[in-house]
């Protein structure tokens, strides 16, 4: 039985084709994986074509780049929102739900990167939002950052189930965040709202101890309740929100572990909504080379996360399965 | 009610739902472009040497609606070029709507912009369709008649490139091969040279960037010969056309233009400063394929193994037609396969024994020689149409060749197949 086709975020993209289709790697492409025929999961475009016609050469990869610290928002003694200057393209690169890039202190080596969610992107004046959880070594390192940072990006794929978004016009969408979640659906928020959807956000403020978004949103347009999961209280509220028929679209930002349990409450109520989820896999260089995101799906069909869009269901279970 | 669902709505796409509902079936045709057709919207020659005779049985055995179609949208009856008598030339802009007006007046379901991209199995029988905005067609049989051409990797591979050509798979999506997702295997055509697939055979001219009284030789006569430069002739470029009843000496001396429309040109593509060199075409530019200076599509690459009632081997509801099911080359062969294709999917989902079109009929014949052919090294690298080449030299050897119509329905009425293909089954 010939396999299922994986989605790659980056297809069609300017960095596509990438270096795993030199080395008959590429998510999308059947002549890129070595075979003689076309059976691709098409994109919009023939990475082959693309491929071929730069000379069987691919684009170039993503390159650091300097930005420059302005500001740092403290929100607890081991969180803080870091505003950046980078260049106006680089922002309007990272305005798109799902967006993160790689950070690091200009004075450490290149495996302290650490993957981040954009918050926010300005890309009239070239700023970007991104909120840092300092959790770890990597993350102790860029609380150590002074003015300036070393930026890797732009990358994608930090949301499962992001064509759910584009798709959802004039409908009524919940949104269900916890702690540091709320920096990557701001985005998401933004987006739904442009989108004249009606969007309910229920924040568990978490370990954070706060609601961050007021001031990357529109207020006026969003209704936003804080509500505490873990009580049993609170997870009655939430699965009484989540019974609602009319929603079109669910977003779950979290732990896998929240992502299965909105799902089973989603399908114990029978939901037709569809489910976007943070991708929570661990990246460590994006460009779906280095495994750190592997997630086996089948037997002996290993996905790298950094770049597919898996099925939002696979990617919970496996994730659940695997790491426990 | 018996489900059919027919996957590409070309010629013997839409041949097949139509037999398909009049025997009885409620059927729905997927369609990945904007039009009905394929590349029947850039097609146009019927009736051409053995054609004659095959579409003559088609219209005895019951399958005549989509030739009555042509027949009223000719531009030009009775036409004679090299190599072929008596051609009917239909107008390519005029048949596709006649045959979606024909298809919904029946009572066809079409889903328009809809590609098919992968199927949901129930051990050995497909239960439904994947289309690719996820979601999906159930059906009690199906039938793929998704042709051979494209999608863009492949033309670039095996030919030039993509080149814009009617199937526009840049922005409807790639062809996708539903026998190939069953988990059958196709069978893939070879040119003359080894290599696989072949360019499409003709490409289309814009007719009023032509000169003046190539113009009035076309609208009046349906033909327009001119030799090409001597400097110019290429007769290698023969060999890796697909319609090898065009592959004549003729074609490489001379440019062969028809009227179908456009003007057809019999070459699989020229580069077009050489043909601007050419008194009269100075100005002339290409309507299909839009690059058709540089190239043509590749077909070829998806044939699946059937056997003589057009069902696939290896899964038990699929059927197949037209190119899809065979190296065939043009519309009366794919109406002809997609006709038998459609009426033998509610025989078996009947349960009664499906129909094969006897030996003493043109279309048996081809049906189960091109068969036979392609189980053979050298027969992958034939293409097998009425019209020319080595078939229309069978038909001529056993006599299944005439335009005496008498003499058709006679044949027809002789294996007690008349209008067997307008009878409704349940």
């Amino acid at each position: 039985m010939p396999e299922k086709k994986h989605e790659c975020i980056d297809a069609g993209s300017e960095y596509c084709p990438c270096y795993l289709a030199e080395v008959n790697e590429c998510i999308t492409c059947s002549q890129l994986q070595g075979k003689s025929f076309c059976d691709c999961n098409w994109r919009g475009v023939c990475i082959y074509q693309e491929y071929v016609w730069a000379g069987n050469k691919s684009k170039a990869l993503r390159k650091e780049y300097i930005g420059e610290v302005l500001e740092r928002i403290p929100l607890t003694d081991d969180a803080m929102i870091l505003k950046i200057r980078v260049t106006k393209t680089k922002a309007r690169e990272l305005k798109q739900p799902g967006s993160y890039i790689f950070l690091r202190d200009l004075k450490k080596p290149d495996f302290f990167n650490v993957p981040m969610s954009i918050m926010y992107a300005d890309e009239i004046e070239g700023i970007i939002y991104v909120a840092v959880q300092i959790l770890g070594i990597k993350t102790k390192a860029i609380q150590a950052v002074e003015d300036s940072i070393v930026i890797r990006g732009p990358y994608w794929n930090g949301l499962l189930g992001q064509r759910y978004i584009k798709q959802t016009f004039d409908s009524e969408c919940l949104m269900i965040l916890r702690g540091i979640s709320q920096a990557p659906a701001i985005l998401v928020i933004n987006k739904l709202v442009s989108q004249r959807n009606q969007v309910k956000v229920i924040v568990d403020p978490g370990k954070i101890g706060k609601i961050f978004i007021y001031d990357f949103i529109n207020k006026e347009k969003v209704e936003v309740i804080e509500q505490d999961f873990l009580s049993q209280e609170g997870w009655k509220k939430i699965s009484t929100e989540l019974s609602n028929k009319n929603l079109s679209l669910v977003y779950s930002g979290g732990s896998d572990k929240q992502h299965l349990e909105i799902l089973t409450e989603m399908e114990k109520n029978n939901s037709n909504a569809y489910l976007v989820v943070t991708n929570n896999s661990e990246m460590c260089c994006g460009e779906g080379v280095c495994g750190s995101c592997s997630t086996k799906i089948d037997d002996n069909v290993t996905v790298k996360v950094c770049k597919v869009q898996l099925d939002v269901r696979k990617a919970i279970e496996r994730r659940i399965l695997q790491h426990g | 009610m018996v489900k059919v669902v027919v996957i590409g709505g070309g010629w013997a796409g839409c041949a097949a739902a139509l037999a398909a509902q009049k025997a009885g079936g409620y059927v729905t045709v997927i369609e990945k472009t904007d039009m009905l057709l394929g590349l029947g919207n850039v097609g146009g020659i019927m009736r051409n040497n053995g054609r004659y005779t095959a579409a003559e049985e088609a219209i005895f055995l019951g399958a005549g609606e989509l030739f009555n179609i042509t027949d009223r949208a000719a531009r030009h009856k009775n036409v004679n070029f090299p190599g072929h008598s008596h051609a009917t030339l239909y107008d390519v802009t005029k048949v596709e709507p006649m045959v979606r007006q024909l298809l919904k007046e029946k009572g066809i379901r079409l889903l328009i912009q809809k590609r098919a991209v992968d199927v949901e199995m129930a051990g050995n029988r497909i239960k439904e369709v994947v289309l690719a905005d996820d979601t999906t067609v159930s059906g009690d049989v199906f039938i793929e008649t998704t042709g051979s051409t494209g999608p863009m990797g492949n033309c670039l591979k095996y030919g030039n490139g993509c080149v814009m050509c009617i199937l526009r798979c840049p922005t409807f999506g790639p062809r996708i091969s539903i026998s190939l997702k069953t988990g059958v295997e196709d069978i893939l055509g070879q040119r003359a040279a080894g290599s696989y697939g072949a360019f499409s055979g003709s490409c289309k001219l814009n007719k009023d960037s032509l000169g003046e009284e190539i113009v009035k030789q076309l609208n009046e006569t349906g033909v327009c010969v001119i030799p090409v430069p001597p400097e110019d002739v290429k007769k290698e470029k023969l060999d890796m056309k697909v319609c090898q009843q065009y592959a004549l000496k003729e074609f490489a001396e001379n440019l062969v233009l028809l009227d179908t429309g456009h003007a057809k040109l019999m070459t699989p593509f020229y580069p077009l400063e050489k043909l601007r060199k050419i008194p009269g075409l100075e100005r002339a530019r290409y309507e299909d394929p839009y690059s058709g200076g540089r190239g043509n599509s590749i077909r070829y690459l998806s044939m699946a193994p059937r056997n003589n009632a057009m069902k696939v081997k290896g899964v038990d509801n699929l059927f197949c037609g037209g190119e899809k099911s065979g190296l065939f080359v043009g519309h009366t062969e794919a109406i002809i396969t997609g006709s038998l294709a459609g009426h033998n999917s509610i025989r078996y989902c009947l349960g009664i024994p499906l129909l094969e079109l006897p030996v003493n009929l043109a279309s048996g014949d081809i049906i189960k020689y091109a068969n036979e052919r392609i189980k053979t090294p050298e027969g992958l690298k034939k293409r097998y149409t009425f019209s020319g080449a080595e078939y229309f030299e069978r038909m001529k050897q056993k006599n299944l060749y005439t335009i005496d119509r008498d003499e058709i329905r006679k044949r027809v009425e002789r294996v007690n197949l008349i209008n067997i293909f307008n009878e409704r089954l349940i």
